[in-house]
């Protein structure tokens, strides 16, 4: 059983996530210190320093005590690490700090699909890492929050692509048609192309990601 | 005094002006290694810097006074220092291993858990349920871990040289009183509950902590699943019956329904077994478990009611006609919880179970009904002073109330018995260092039946021998009042008791576990009588004693050969005892010396299937020969037996499973019945106790129904 599972999130592992490039910030106006900040982070997460981009979205998250940007991407950073972690204690110690920064971003920022996704591919990283000790108890919990994030955000192409990519590994494996994956994918692919981050320094990932999934599996 | 007055505005006014202030030092472990990527700042600013690779850092600030810098690094405690900006140059931080991190120190000695995040999981979740020997019965998968021996035709725990009795089983903290369905002589039990309500389980064998009284030798915990993780049906089909479950998920709260009826009729009509079956083994079983969140508490109710009924002629050395069995049984068990994190760190749980069992026995003539209502109510309070102490403390009470009608043609008699205890228990976690843990705990109780007051000590300690491996001491003082065969006839009697010792050694590195545990158990106060069957006349006592001692170890390797996952486990038992009858001390006939099991799993990815393979040997046990002096002076041959299973994934939501037990058909020999009266020759005859069928076949389809189309039963199996 251990085995299909492994096979199974083998598909998620790769959910590269890029950095926000873009900062919608007006050059004319002197940008704040959270601007600087936030700029600053992404910036070190571009260079590769991403443990360094944690600490600074660290630092903003204690001195900005009511936005819930900073803290996911603390978690993020832990998370996406993780999935390439072999030492079970320090993944452990990376995923439960990555766990205390999404319960602070969700206390701020209630039934946010971003953070359902978060949360679930925080249980992904776990699964791949020891599918048979963790697949069986958080492969249906990372379900079950794909479906509430797209329940909450039915357009979030984003949401659309992250969903459907978990659904289309088990299909695979088990020899079943990935064409409704696919159509999401498209749809996905779709919405991008139009899609406005909610707000400065939103998540705006997933586009070129949607883009490969389509070139691999879906030609 | 004026020049220097001026001299100070002129060192330190660009300061003033524009507040900048620079802090800078180094940080350390404990071992003054340097920590490489730490994060330091003033909290509620955007100043601070990341240490660099010598551990240093430095950074300008532009708040001033007293304020609060923070230093954290994953896997360490954070540091918090206040104090006035200025001050903070050179600074020398050590930070502290954060105790809360697999590579602390966890008391192992004594316990196997399987569950997620457990740092002395033996086995995992699914492990339970998809052991070849098992047949979806959780203690089945128990019994291929070593400390139990194998006493094929009973189907309970038997732990360390421990009877049956010794071992109780918890549901969410909460005692279940009457854990097996009732059976007779060479007709195995089983574990009442399903498997699939459950999602972590920790079996003890020996030390355990101060929570738990009651049991001599063993406890077994079970915890219900919290929340489950969707909405969905599954359905069973079997060559035994049939079984259907549903979970439903609200807002805050769920339910999980399970029924399954068992009917081995049609089994038995196409294979028949040793017995005359008047009335094959019938039960039907509801479970359910429903789940509220109230606040930031959660409330749990489990409810379970089975009812069985067979009837059966049995072979018997002294009755050429054989003896005509029936057993009819109703049970109920109900349980409630509450949990709730409270302020300032504290924990607090309530909660209370209550059992109704019915039995109806008849035996030739005789008719036996009993009624027992039993309840167990706790409290308890946990107050987290860090994360390196913790201290708990509860109160508890055990009510039971048993009656007992005995009709025969010419005999009939009332028996019955009320038995309270109270108990109190706290105990402490201390955790000095990642390397170094304790528990120390202490537990009261007092038996309102037998008007005693006892006092049990519990004790354990760990400490890290390396990065892999670590070395555990428990000790601990268990009492136990006699059961109910015994109590209905009298009261005066005090409980029985034993002292564990144990050490344990534990190597956990790239999937694959070594443990091996010594220990010594020493019996005293254990319950006598003069007869072969107590009954109201015999003359009861405490004068019983013994030990057991013996060395456990297990295996288990998930790495070395590809999609096999295999474990190994080897008991060695040096038991004697003087308890009910016994006219000398000796090696009852549930032990033995020597016990293997040998559990393997192999994922045939091509295939979708999981073969499972199970291998059992306990050595010879014991019984008497009446024809030669002494008492349990023989024993038996080993015991065999290879058991096998296929699962295959038919689709992501369908599977088809196929077992077989004893799949070599090994003659096993559990015992020998003697007769009553010597022949003409004087000898007495006596008579094989066989299994009622060598090999069990079984057969099931199992489908599951959820919205994520990607659940299955395979956990159920």
């Amino acid at each position: 059983m251990q085995n299909i599972i492994t096979y199974l999130t083998l598909f998620f592992t790769a959910l590269v996530m890029q950095a926000q490039t873009e900062t919608t910030g007006t050059a004319n106006a002197t940008p704040t210190k959270y601007q600087q900040g936030m700029n600053k982070a992404f910036q070190l997460w571009q260079e590769d320093k991403s443990w360094d981009a944690a600490n600074v979205f660290e630092r903003i998250a204690t001195a900005e005590p009511d936005n819930w940007l900073p803290p996911y991407y603390v978690a993020q950073i832990n998370v996406i690490n993780s999935f390439t972690e072999k030492d079970p204690a320090k993944l452990k110690s990376q995923l439960d700090k990555a766990q205390n920064f999404i319960n602070d971003a969700t206390a701020i920022s209630k039934d946010n699909p971003d953070l359902l996704v978060l949360q679930a591919q925080l249980y992904t990283a776990w699964i791949v890492f020891d599918g048979q000790q963790y697949g069986m108890t958080y492969s249906p919990k990372a379900s079950e929050l794909y479906n509430k994030a797209l329940a909450l955000a039915p357009d979030n192409p984003r949401i659309i692509l992250a969903k459907a990519e978990w659904d289309m590994g088990g299909a695979k494996y088990f020899g079943q048609s990935i064409e409704p994956y696919c159509k999401d994918i498209q749809r996905a692919i779709d919405l991008f192309a139009t899609f406005k981050p909610a707000g400065e320094f939103y998540p705006a990932y997933g586009e070129e990601r949607a883009k490969q999934i389509q070139a691999e599996s879906c030609k | 005094m004026k020049i220097s007055v001026i001299t100070f505005f002129t060192l330190f006014s660009p300061f003033i002006i524009f507040g900048q202030n620079i802090i800078e030092g180094i940080v350390t472990d404990n071992s003054g290694t340097p920590i490489i990527g730490a994060n330091v700042y003033i909290e509620g600013s955007y100043d601070g810097a990341s240490s660099d690779d010598n551990g240093k850092f430095s950074f300008e600030t532009s708040e001033t006074g007293t304020q609060t810098l923070t230093i954290s690094y994953v896997s360490f405690e954070a540091f918090k220092l206040t104090d006035d900006v200025s001050k903070m140059k050179n600074l020398k931080i050590v930070l502290r291993d954060d105790v809360n991190s697999l590579e602390t120190v966890t008391i192992s000695a004594g316990s196997f858990s399987a569950g997620d995040n457990s740092k002395i999981s033996v086995l995992k979740p699914l492990d339970i349920v998809t052991t070849a020997s098992a047949l979806g019965d959780f203690v089945g998968a128990l019994q291929t871990l070593p400390g139990t021996t194998t006493v094929a035709e009973d189907g309970r725990l038997f732990v360390r040289g421990g009877d049956a009795g010794e071992t109780q089983i918890f549901i969410d903290g909460i005692r279940v009183f009457t854990p097996y369905s009732p059976t007779t002589d060479n007709i195995p039990t089983r574990g009442r509950y399903s498997p699939f309500l459950f999602d972590g389980i920790t079996f003890s064998t020996g030390g355990y902590s101060a929570e738990y009284g009651q049991a001599l030798s063993s406890v077994l915990l079970l915890n219900t699943i919290d929340e489950p993780t969707q909405e969905k049906t599954d359905i069973a089909i079997m060559s035994v019956g049939g079984g259907l479950g549903h979970t439903e998920k609200w807002e805050k709260s769920s339910l999980s329904l399970n029924a399954s009826y068992i009917n081995l009729a049609p089994y038995i009509a196409i294979l028949p077994d040793r017995n005359d079956w008047q009335k094959p083994f019938e039960t039907a079983s509801g479970e359910a478990v429903f789940r509220q969140k109230i606040g930031d508490g959660l409330l749990k109710v489990y409810g379970a009611f089975d009812t069985s009924n067979f009837a059966l002629t049995q072979e018997d050395v002294n009755q050429p006609e054989g003896v005509r069995f029936k057993l009819n049984n109703q049970n109920f068990y109900t349980n409630a919880s509450f949990s709730e994190m409270l302020k300032n760190d504290w924990t607090i749980f309530a909660g209370g179970s209550y059992t109704y069992g019915n039995t109806k026995v008849g035996i030739d003539e005789s008719d036996i009904k009993d009624v027992e209502n039993s309840a167990h109510f706790k409290l308890k309070l946990k107050k987290r002073f860090s994360n390196r102490f913790k201290l708990n403390f509860g109160a508890e009470q055990f009510v039971t109330d048993f009656n007992e009608n005995y009709d025969e043609p010419n005999f009939a008699a009332k028996l019955g018995f009320n038995n309270n205890i109270s108990a109190a228990f706290t105990e402490a976690d201390i955790i000095f260092s990642r390397k170094l843990a304790l528990k120390l705990g202490v537990r009261g109780e007092y038996s309102e039946m037998f008007k005693e007051f006892t006092v049990s000590p519990r004790a354990s300690f760990a400490y890290k021998t390396g990065k892999n491996s670590q070395l555990s001491l428990a000790y601990g003082d268990f009492f136990q009042q006699p059961e109910n065969e015994v109590l209905k006839f009298t009261n005066d009697l005090e409980a029985q008791h034993t002292q564990h010792y144990i050490m344990n050694y534990q190597y956990s590195a790239n999937n694959r576990i070594f443990r091996a545990e010594v220990y010594r158990k020493q019996y005293s106060n254990l319950v006598t009588y003069n007869e072969a069957m107590p009954d109201v006349n015999s003359i009861f006592d405490n004068s019983g004693d013994g030990y057991a001692q013996g060395l456990d170890i297990f295996w288990r390797d998930n790495e070395t050969l590809k999609n096999i996952d295999y474990w190994v486990s080897y008991s060695y038992l040096d038991t004697e005892r003087k308890y009910k009858n016994f006219p000398i001390e000796a090696t009852p006939s549930f032990a033995n010396t020597h016990n293997l099991s040998v559990v393997a799993k192999y994922w045939i990815n091509d295939w979708k299937s999981q073969i499972g393979f199970s291998y059992q040997y306990g050595s010879g046990r014991t019984y008497t020969d009446l024809n030669e002096p002494g008492f349990l002076q023989k024993k038996t041959k080993g015991y065999n037996s290879v058991s096998l299973n296929w699962a295959y994934l038919l689709s992501q939501q369908k599977i088809l499973y196929f077992s077989i037990n004893n799949a070599f058909a090994f003659k096993n020999v559990n015992g020998y019945q003697y007769a009553n009266t010597p022949d003409s020759n004087g000898n007495f005859a006596r008579r094989e106790l066989r299994p009622a069928a060598d090999q069990f076949f079984f057969v099931g389809f199992f489908w599951t129904i959820s919205d994520d189309k990607k659940d299955n039963q395979l956990d159920n199996l």
